[in-house]
């Protein structure tokens, strides 16, 4: 049923990264996205290969699982490396008709698709191994320094949270108009696109209303238990970083090392 | 002076058209005084649109009053710079139970008044272990208040009241939206705290079951306080609840009908078990 829906993509087992700060993954995952993209040659991209190989097996999530947020960007990936293996200028290859193959963009072409895969399951890792609520958290942690340009970090991290908490609620409810209307002869299923569209109308005008009518209750709620915005907030679960949060630190710094090192040696240049 | 008092509250809205000119003015709460001690179990009953709602969002300076006064333990709810005080002592549970809860899991929702008070992290968890063992709720406390049942989500909500420690806690139709058993186990959990941890209670409501065991009981009518009294008292009554567009619970109604045949019965009859002795059974 729609009230089992997990969010995000949270896949739910121990280990020790589930474990780690989030404001950790979310760091690494931000320097490793980064490091893919400072590489200058094949080899640096078999570190980069090596080093998420090691952290998905230590998350024990099924491989399957990161794979999955693959298919989304499939047909992205393919249009980029198509493009870039026959429209990159250089050295031609192989000529098929009047589309030239050249050195440069098999080059190219390999190495970006290599780049986006390795982005794609690199950020899977973070998502699957942390809670949306744990994410949040540490989003609000890691961006408390924007306070000084008056960037409301706390207000935002409330308000994804508290989507985070009617997303499932919503649903049920469209659900609930859904069957409402169908009940009174609406029809949702048949006709063309434009038809399909223009009978949602009357699904979302009521959702939405809904909607607000919740958002004004909620506020009502949380006032009446005394939320003034996050200052003199004290915290239920306060990050603390643990030892083995320390530990990933150094492995994440050794990683950007030696990838950098490494990763411009000239051979196997891209 | 009670934890709770008012004075001639009155409340208007003011309707407007569409173009913002004033229509009218609606008196949803008129002349209201009352006085409540602390650690009472206190009732306040009316049909749909008595102002027996805007009432109760007085008393937790969510909506301020036209006229007259109401203090909270001492504090006036017109003072700007006591409100969050005011809300502390006079915690409030609201109707929908989906549209309250904040947190994504049980326990964190709890926390979450403790946390605005600004309470250290230690004593949050200690307030909210001690809350959900008051309303029973302790073994979900890992749970998403989207699995759980209606009546659980409401001792959800007012666990995350009782963890504020108020002195008081305001309950506006805590059980509208529940079925008969979701309604049995939220009573049963507010009777808990008025009798165990001595808050006082104050339950707004329309079903007249619930009003049965309240200290004493007031009847709201078109804003104005119609009757007041224990629930014996306004009971006794029928006739004139009936007038204000109220329920009886059957055994009293029951009672009611047998007397107006002839056969002598006290008044305010309000339990199978007192009907069964009256008679003699």
């Amino acid at each position: 049923m729609l009230r089992d829906i997990t969010l995000g993509q949270y896949y739910q087992v121990e280990s020790v990264i589930h474990r780690l700060d989030p404001r950790v993954k979310l760091g690494g995952t931000l320097l490793y996205i980064i490091s893919l993209f400072l590489f200058k040659n094949f080899i640096g991209y078999l570190l980069a290969a090596l080093f998420l190989g090691i952290v998905i097996k230590l998350s024990k999530v099924p491989f399957k699982f990161m794979v999955r947020g693959m298919k989304a960007i499939l047909l992205l990936l393919l249009i980029t490396v198509v493009f870039n293996l026959f429209l990159t200028p250089g050295t031609p290859l192989v000529t098929i008709w009047k589309l030239t193959i050249t050195i440069e963009g098999l080059k190219l072409a390999v190495s970006l698709a290599i780049r986006l895969t390795l982005l794609i399951i690199g950020s899977s890792v973070m998502t699957l191994t942390t809670t949306p609520n744990n994410l949040t958290d540490g989003m609000e942690r890691m961006m408390r320094p924007l306070r000084i340009f008056k960037v409301p970090v706390h207000e935002v991290a409330m308000m994804m949270s508290i989507a985070l908490r009617f997303i499932p609620i919503l649903l049920e409810e469209t659900d609930k108009i859904m069957k409402a209307q169908i009940a009174r002869g609406a029809d949702f299923e048949s006709g063309n696109l434009l038809k399909r569209a223009k009978a949602l109308v009357p699904l979302l005008v009521p959702l939405f209303i809904s909607a607000f009518r919740r958002a004004n209750d909620l506020a009502m709620a949380m006032e009446a238990r005394c939320y003034r915005g996050g200052e003199g907030r004290t915290k239920m679960k306060p990050l603390v970083y643990q030892k083995r949060d320390y530990i990933a630190y150094v492995c994440i710094v050794v990683y950007l090392i030696t990838s950098f090192v490494v990763g411009r040696l000239p051979f196997f240049t891209v | 002076m009670g934890i709770i008092r008012a004075k001639d509250v009155v409340y208007e809205y003011i309707r407007r058209d569409e173009d913002g000119n004033v229509e009218g003015i609606t008196k949803a709460v008129d002349e209201v005084s009352l006085d409540i001690e602390q650690g009472q179990f206190i009732a306040i009953v009316g049909h749909n649109g008595s102002g027996k709602s805007t009432f109760a969002k007085h008393i937790n300076a969510i909506l301020n009053p036209t006229e007259g006064t109401i203090w909270v333990d001492g504090m006036d709810t017109n003072e700007e710079e006591k409100i969050w005080d005011i809300r502390q002592t006079a915690g409030m549970v609201f109707q929908n139970p989906d549209n309250q809860i904040i947190g994504q899991v049980v326990e964190e929702d709890v926390g979450f008044g403790p946390e605005n008070m600004g309470i250290p992290t230690k004593e949050i968890w200690e307030r909210v272990e001690e809350s959900l063992r008051a309303v029973g709720m302790y073994q979900y406390r890992k749970h998403s208040p989207n699995k759980l049942s209606g009546g659980q989500k409401q001792r959800v909500s007012i666990a995350g009241v009782l963890a504020m420690h108020p002195k008081c806690i305001i309950l506006d139709e805590p059980t509208a939206m529940l079925d008969p058993n979701g309604r049995k186990e939220v009573i049963r959990a507010v009777r808990g705290l008025n009798q165990v941890e001595g808050v006082t209670v104050i339950l707004i409501t329309h079903y007249m079951e619930e009003i049965v065991h309240a200290d004493k009981v007031f009847v709201m009518d078109q804003g104005k306080i119609a009757m007041e009294g224990t629930p014996k008292e306004i009971f006794s009554q029928v006739e004139k609840l009936q007038g204000l567009r109220l329920d009886v619970p059957q055994v009293t109604m029951l009672a009611h009908e047998l007397k107006k045949q002839g056969i002598p019965l006290p008044d305010g009859i309000l339990t199978t078990k007192e009907l069964m002795e009256a008679l003699g059974v």
